[in-house]
């Protein structure tokens, strides 16, 4: 496959079948997914809880392997380092060591960026700051709550420079104020050429920040488009696409 | 390197900030303190040294291969189910570079705990001497083990007070403060020791000094390596009650193999290893630790990360 030089991530017919130990198919996550995200825009990638939406993040991280069809990162596979070192990544839940400070945690994944000792601390001093984590630094990130979690867990992200960064339901659980510093940020970094990969179940919050989105309902891709060429809100697209056949019977229920 | 350098690091720090992992080293340091006072009702003063010194190698094999496997298996297990491996390897590490660099990570921080042992052990051999000759002196058999329980006590205790301290004033994790100050206050008993086995010897010189354990613990050093990376390699694929269980059985089936090292009989007879022994030992091992390596990595790179 021929990568376009602008496309950062390109999908191509890619499917995912989860097994157990013996090899028993469980779940088919993904069914032939064909997807790009162009060099600096915003892409979106929407659907309902069970979609599909974390394993295809993490295919095109590399951390799950296609069952089928191919993943393009900058054109080359996803597990290459190559490819890897442009790119951050913030997962859904902030997976960080507890017994690490909010300083060493940032140091840690810029000694994986492969970062010297001085760059290091500079940029960790830096995203420190930046988060507003600076206060406490020297704690243990066990004790921090899930929003200032979330905040090392991104600092963690960007300590490389990246020039893609996917973040994965970026502002789920996230107080309002939390979630508009987000959203600020995402278009900060997108002015300043990063091009952005994110999930949600938000639509209000992906509706302020994405310029193109992809909704998956079980593991296939039911709709893109571009913000603005929708028609509707993104809210009634989402409903008239995911909605369809599902039963709501709580009047039914509550009868 | 830096790669390297920063997951090592990290391990190192887990494991040390791990309570289970503290309390088998100050379970072994009790041990060894307390194997000098036991058999004194059985066997007299003469036998103390040699009682600490045996309970110290023991300890370093048995309860240090569990700590090996234990602490291994629970830092693999963890960075796969708490998700910080998906952070990790978003990164420019590859797979097999994460598996080898939190192997040896696991493998230096059993090196700590091994170290802290042994430190013990010579402060223990060296005291119970000391204490004999003393004994034999004065008539009073509380000397026997008096100094050497005293040393130990403090070796097992102080550096809890002053973790209890760091923490309360300078915001020190508890459990990662005690692990540290546990090797240094071991190894400053040991060193305090040997100075003073050499400087007073008690007159005639009959203390000694217990170099010539040292080989010896060199030689414990090889199979907890094949234990880490047995251990590493069953985590990355099945979960942490099965990976410990497989190398609870790989130990009971090699435990007899340990004959090869010719570590017991030369420890009873009070002989030195020569360090030609110790390196064929450690080329004996390589083979083990490669294989286990490769079946880590192999595995490692198959499955999924989710």
């Amino acid at each position: 496959m021929n990568s376009a030089p602008d496309n950062v991530v390109e999908l191509n017919s890619v499917a995912k079948t989860f097994r157990d130990f013996w090899m028993r198919p469980t779940v088919k996550a993904v069914d032939g997914l064909d997807l790009t995200v162009a060099r600096g825009e915003v892409f979106g990638l929407l659907g309902p809880n069970g979609s599909g939406k974390s394993t295809t993040i993490k295919m095109i991280l590399g951390l799950i392997k296609p069952g089928a069809g191919t993943v393009r990162l900058f054109g080359l596979p996803p597990d290459s380092i190559a490819a890897r070192r442009r790119l951050g990544y913030l997962p859904e839940l902030s997976y960080l060591h507890p017994f690490l400070t909010a300083r060493e945690t940032i140091s840690y994944y810029a000694g994986l960026c492969g970062l010297d000792s001085r760059t290091s601390k500079e940029r960790t001093s830096q995203l420190l700051e930046m988060t507003g984590l600076a206060d406490a630094a020297g704690r243990a990130v066990g004790g921090f709550s899930k929003g200032m979690a979330r905040r090392v867990a991104l600092a963690s992200a960007l300590v490389g420079r990246p020039e893609l960064l996917i973040l994965d339901e970026p502002t789920s659980g996230l107080d309002p104020v939390s979630t508009n510093e987000v959203k600020t940020l995402v278009k900060t970094l997108v002015k300043g050429g990063m091009t952005i990969l994110m999930t949600s179940h938000l639509l209000a919050d992906a509706e302020d920040v994405c310029n193109r989105v992809c909704i998956l309902n079980h593991g296939r891709k039911v709709a893109e488009g571009k913000i603005g060429e929708i028609g509707s809100s993104l809210q009634d697209f989402f409903l008239a696409k995911v909605g369809e056949g599902r039963d709501f019977t709580v009047a039914e229920f509550l009868r | 390197m830096r790669r390297w350098r920063a997951i090592v690091k990290a391990t190192i720090l887990e494991m040390s900030s791990e309570p289970l992992a503290l309390l088998l080293t100050l379970s072994s340091i009790a041990i060894i303190a307390f194997a000098s006072v036991f058999h004194i009702h059985q066997f007299g003063g003469a036998d103390s040294s040699r009682m600490a010194r045996d309970a110290g190698f023991s300890v370093l094999l048995v309860i240090g291969i569990v700590y090996a496997v234990f602490c291994t298996v629970k830092v693999f297990r963890r960075e796969i189910e708490s998700g910080t491996a998906q952070m990790a390897l978003a990164h420019p590490v590859s797979r097999a570079g994460f598996f080898v660099a939190k192997a040896s990570g696991a493998f230096l921080a059993y090196a700590v705990f091994a170290l802290t042992v042994f430190g013990v052990t010579v402060t223990t051999v060296v005291g119970a001497k000391a204490g004999g000759i003393v004994a034999r002196r004065t008539g009073d058999i509380a000397f026997i083990w008096g100094p050497a329980l005293a040393i130990d006590a403090a070796v097992a205790v102080l550096p809890l007070v002053l973790a209890a301290v760091a923490d309360r004033f300078f915001r020190c994790r508890f459990t990662t403060a005690a692990t540290w100050l546990s090797l240094a206050i071991s190894l400053l008993g040991a060193a305090a020791s040997i100075a003073l086995a050499v400087a007073f010897g008690f007159g005639d010189g009959m203390i000694g000094v217990p170099l010539w354990l040292a080989p010896a613990a060199v030689m414990l050093l090889f199979p907890a390596a094949v234990f880490v990376a047995a251990s590493a390699a069953f985590s990355v694929r099945v979960k942490e009650g099965v990976a410990t269980a497989l190398a609870g059985a790989l130990f009971i089936v090699a435990l007899p193999a340990f004959g090869n090292y010719y570590l017991s009989s030369a420890l009873s007879k009070g002989a030195t290893i020569p360090w030609s022994r110790v390196f064929a030992a450690g080329l004996a091992a390589v083979p083990f630790v490669a294989s286990f390596g490769l079946l880590g990595i192999h595995l490692f790179n198959q499955r999924d990360i989710s």
